[in-house]
Parts: structure tokens; sequence; C-alpha cells
């Protein structure tokens, strides 16, 4: 099999697994051809049959997933403990008492809650720049696929490699130079070069599925290119928007580099500040743990809770040929 | 008057190709340009054009040599370890298949987390002293004093543990990547080997993993470029310490440029780091990969 095919059939069915409720059909269609035949129970392909290979199985599955769900649960445990209790030795799993302390001396640092509004503010003005660029040059890069697009998706594939530790300076002088040191702005201009090329990848894919037949209905009913872009194709691919909005926002709100790099005192993001906690401070684990916890766990209720179409994003992202 | 398709969509690309010039484009320009030169780390201060005198101190100094090997290593490390228990994980699953499909989900959490957030929780863990998993495997009787691994603080290990988080960070990502290509796998054909004999290592060998082949080598680029290009996790670990152990690539420019103030030697660095990780991609890209090929 040419990789071609490989990685073509593998986006099908990766699409197919975004709304695997309602294409179900499709991605059933991908994974095998022919006929199937059946031996035992629910058995397809790769799947298990036997009742005592599953047990088995499942039992592997047990062990990894608590070995793997463990180190963040230690974190939330340690967050609840007292200060002292925190640097225990020999350290315990679970509290001995259950305190809020942590959270309490965590939050009320100055500097903090300052550090939070930066990142919402830094992340947000990322995304948005980010999708206003990537939405009218992916299209402009799917929908007429003419050479200086096929250059274009290269670039923004090479930027991709670029360490950011190779630009970060550069980009602070450029910065201070025209007045936004320790701005939001600056450091989300900063992370757009991350989000950028990877929210021009993720739209790619997502207009490559929409029918062309659906613009040429509105050209011919009158609209313009720009206003069938507008009006036709952008509410058909919102859901691919939302999915790399979740991209973009994630790579702002996680990053650290450019933020030390960028950022003194009034602009400093979250990340910046729990490292700056291990310095200035000694080692106040506690509150490190619990700040840290603070900052997580919206992300991750988030994600979990659209986890089907980060799934989607999350592959795309890394299989679109 | 119409404007030609062409045209059209070069207007529509243009505001992001000017966004990547002035912002990707230009830093790099600036970057290679300060390469020449011995700058002093002062603002306004004095800035001499040396020709290749940085680039003659990078590759003379032991440090730079070290840093590029300790980057390879970690990478290999990163990515070997990822693949293997990524590619154990979409095994697990896909056989499974479709009641596995919650902890699939819960699988993919550590994808949320902030790289700071994964290297402070693991240090913590590893941690002399007070580090919970010393005092595990002491209590389980494998290690005769909580001590006895100095995971951050024994230059022979350090590069290995400061790589863990890096490792439960991403393994979930390349599991997912290996499992979207597992199920593209048609069934008939692991129906056909099974019933001509083949046993599983020979099913996984023979041809789960051949027909595998594109989406590892996606999986194993993608992950190759952000394992080289490391930085949060080992800063907030180790710093790059003891005796410079963990220091890397991103760590040793990042140092040169702001502690020991000499931009000239940390440009020239960063290009050659720079042209090195570019030299590895596009061989990996234009022999396995090959983005935009479908366009």
């Amino acid at each position: 099999m040419s990789s071609r095919t490989a990685i073509s059939r593998n986006r099908a069915a990766t699409e197919g697994d975004v709304t695997s409720q309602t294409v179900q059909p499709t991605s059933k269609v991908t994974a095998s051809q022919g006929p199937r035949k059946r031996r035992g129970v629910n058995r397809e392909g790769l799947e298990a049959g036997r009742r005592s290979t599953r047990t088995i199985l499942w039992i592997l599955l047990a062990v990894a997933m608590v070995l793997y769900g463990f180190p963040f649960l230690y974190l939330l445990f340690t967050s609840f403990k007292t200060p002292i209790d925190t640097i225990a030795v020999p350290p315990t799993i679970l509290p001995t008492e259950w305190t809020l302390e942590n959270y309490a001396n965590a939050l009320g640092r100055s500097g903090v809650l300052a550090s939070f509004i930066n990142s919402v503010q830094t992340a947000i003005i990322s995304t948005l720049l980010s999708l206003v660029l990537a939405i009218p040059a992916a299209y402009g890069i799917t929908r007429y696929k003419t050479p200086s697009g096929r250059v274009f998706i290269m670039a923004a594939l090479v930027t991709r490699m670029v360490p950011p530790v190779a630009i970060g300076i550069p980009l602070a002088s450029m910065m201070s130079s025209v007045g936004l040191a320790d701005t939001p702005i600056a450091l989300s201009i900063a992370h757009t070069t991350i989000s950028l090329p990877l929210s021009i990848w993720l739209m790619s894919s997502f207009f490559e599925a929409v029918p062309r037949d659906l613009e040429e209905a509105a050209t011919v009913d009158g609209c313009s290119r720009l206003g069938a872009l507008w009006r036709v194709v952008i509410p058909v691919v919102s859901g691919g928007i939302a999915v790399t909005a979740i991209f973009a926002f994630l790579a702002s709100w996680n990053e650290f580099l450019f933020a030390l790099l960028m950022t003194a005192i009034r602009s400093q993001t979250t990340p910046v500040v729990i490292a700056n906690f291990q310095t200035q401070f000694g080692l106040d684990w506690g509150s490190m743990t619990a700040l840290a916890a603070v900052y997580s766990i919206p992300v991750i209720l988030l994600t979990l809770l659209l986890q089907r179409k980060i799934v989607a994003g999350m592959t795309l992202g890394a299989v679109k040929g | 008057m119409r404007i030609s398709d062409r045209r059209f969509a070069l207007y529509l690309m243009t505001p992001a190709a000017l966004f990547l010039a002035v912002f990707v484009a230009y830093p790099l320009f600036r970057l290679i340009a300060d390469s020449f030169f011995k700058i002093s780390p002062i603002a306004g201060g004095p800035r001499d054009f040396v020709g290749f005198q940085n680039y003659v101190t990078a590759f003379a100094s032991e440090a730079f040599m070290g840093a590029g090997w300790r980057t390879l290593a970690y990478t290999l490390v990163v990515v070997t370890l990822e693949f293997a228990l990524g590619l154990g994980m979409a095994l697990l699953f896909t056989t499974l298949g479709r009641s596995s499909q919650v902890w699939r989900t819960v699988f993919l959490y550590p994808l949320m987390i902030a790289p700071i957030v994964a290297g402070l929780l693991w240090k913590f863990l590893m941690i002399d002293n007070f580090g919970l998993i010393g005092t595990l495997l002491h209590q389980a009787g494998i290690l005769s004093n909580p001590n006895q691994i100095g995971w951050l603080s024994d230059p022979n290990i350090v590069l290995f543990s400061v790589a863990i988080p890096d490792i439960w960070l991403t393994t979930s990502f390349m599991c997912l990547v290996l499992f979207a290509g597992l199920q593209n796998i048609p069934g008939d054909l692991i129906e056909a080997a099974r019933l001509d004999g083949a046993k599983a290592p020979a099913l996984l060998f023979q041809i789960i993993l051949p027909l595998l082949r594109p989406v590892i080598a996606v999986a194993l680029v993608v992950r190759g470029i952000d394992a080289a290009r490391a930085f949060d996790t080992i800063l907030i670990q180790t710093n790059g310490g003891p005796q410079s152990a963990s220091e890397t690539m991103s760590l040793l420019i990042y140092r040169t440029m702001i502690r020991f103030g000499d931009p000239g030697l940390a440009s020239a660095m960063g290009t050659i780091y720079l042209l090195a990780m570019l030299a590895v991609a596009f061989f990996a890209v234009a022999t396995i990969w090959r983005p935009g090929k479908d366009n």
C-alpha cells in the first residue's frame, strides 16, 4: 500500500470519528473492505474475542490507567495537605488533614490573580489573531490550489520547526522598539507564531471536506467569492473553527518560554508565576501544587467535555498529509 | 472588474504570510545577523563584526558539543519510549474495542496540562528526601533506602529522569495517532492471517507495523521535532544541572543569552541548532512523509 492512500484513508477514518454517531457507516466501510466474516462474539479484526483474554487485557488497562492517572491525583492530594505535611519525610499519599490552606496562600499572593487575567487575555487575543489570519489563508490554499499556496503551506510547516528559543530574544527586542514591551499584545503575537501554522494546517483539512458545489451554487446565485466564503462556507466549517480555536487557546495558555522572555511584571502569565515560586519564595511546594491545580483543572474539564472534537483535531493536526 | 482566482487566492494568503514574515522570518534574520557580531549585553553597548568567530567558539566549546549530544540522546529516549508505550496502549484499546472508549478519553488528560506543571509535578515525585517514588520503592522493598536513586541529583541518570514528564505528557498523543491508524487496518487481513496460524508477534511485526508505517513516520517526525526543542520541563526540574548533565540545546542557548550575557555566541548556537533541526526534519519529511502532496 502506498503511503498516500494510507494517509488519506487515515484521514477519512479520523473525520469519521468526529461525527462517529452520525456517520458510523462511513468509518466502517473504511475499516474493512468487502464482506466481513465474523467469528465469535463482537469480534472484528484486532478485537480480542476470548473471555479470558479480555479479562487479562482489562486488568492491564486498569494498571496502566492507575499508573498514568496517579501523578496528577497526587498533585491534587498534595494541594489539600497542610504546608508542613507537604514536605513530610516520608511522604504520604493522602493528606492526614484536608485543608484549603495552600489554595488560600497561593491565590492570596500578590500578582497571582493578575497573572490569571493576563493568561486569559493573552490566550484570547492570540486565538482571535490566529483565526482571523488562518481562515482566509487556509481557504486560499485548499480552494484554489495555486503553486503559491503549496509553497505557503510548506513554509508554514517549516516555521513549526523553528525553536522558540531562537526567535524569542529578537522578537522581544522588536516588541520593545515599538513600545510593546511587557504587554499581553506582544506576548499574544509571539504565541500566534506557534498557533498560526497549526491553525492553517487544521483549517485546511476542514475546508477540504467541504464540497465545492456549495460555493459554486452560491456564486451562480450572484454571491461574490468573498461573500460565498463568509455566508456559505464559514457556517459549514464552524465546528472546525471551534476545534482550531481550542488548540490555539491551549497553545497560548500552556506556553512558557516566550512568556519568560517577553514579560516582566505587568503582563506575566501564570506558568511564569508557577515557575517563580521555586526561586522567589524558597521551596513552597504546597502553594505551587495548589496554583498548578487551579491552572490545569479548567482546561482539563473543558477538553474532556469537548473530547470528541479535540480527538478529531489532534489526529488531523498530526496526520494531515 | 473581476480579479483572477489565482490572484484572489494570493490575497487571501497575504495577511498570514506577512505575519509569519514579520514575526518569524525577520527575527530569524536578526538571529543569523547577530551570530556574526560580538555583542555587549548592555543595551547600546558596542557591537563588533567578528565574522565566523562565534561559530568557531561554539564548535570548540565542550558545553555546546555536550548539549548537542544530550539533545540527541534526550530526543531518542523520549521518542522511543513514547512510541513503545503509545503503541502498547493503542493496541490495548484496539483489542478491547468499543467498550474501552471512556478510558481512551481519560487517557488523553495529560495533553491538556502545561509542560511547566508536568515538570513540577514529576520533580515533586522524584525529588530527594520527600519524593514519593523513592519512598514507595523503599516500602516495596526494592530500594534499601528511599534516597538510593538520586533521580534528579545523579548526573548519570538525570537526563533520563528529566525526560519522564515529557514522555508522560505526550504518550497520549502517540497513542491517539497510532490508534487512529490501527482502525484503518482491514479486519479481514487480520482474520486471514489468523486463519493461517499467525501468532501475535508475527501479526504485529509482519502485518500491523508495516501497514502503520506512514502513520508511525508522521508521529515520530512531529514528536521528534518537539522533543528536540524541550525546555520548560527540564528548566523547572533541574535547570540543566547537576553539572550540566541535563543541559540540552534550548537550555544552553537560553543560559548563554540571559545568564552569561553573550548574545552573539548564543545567536551562533541558535543558528547551528536551527540548521541541524531543519536538515533532519527535511530529510525525514522528504523520505517518509511529504505533507501537502494531496494538494
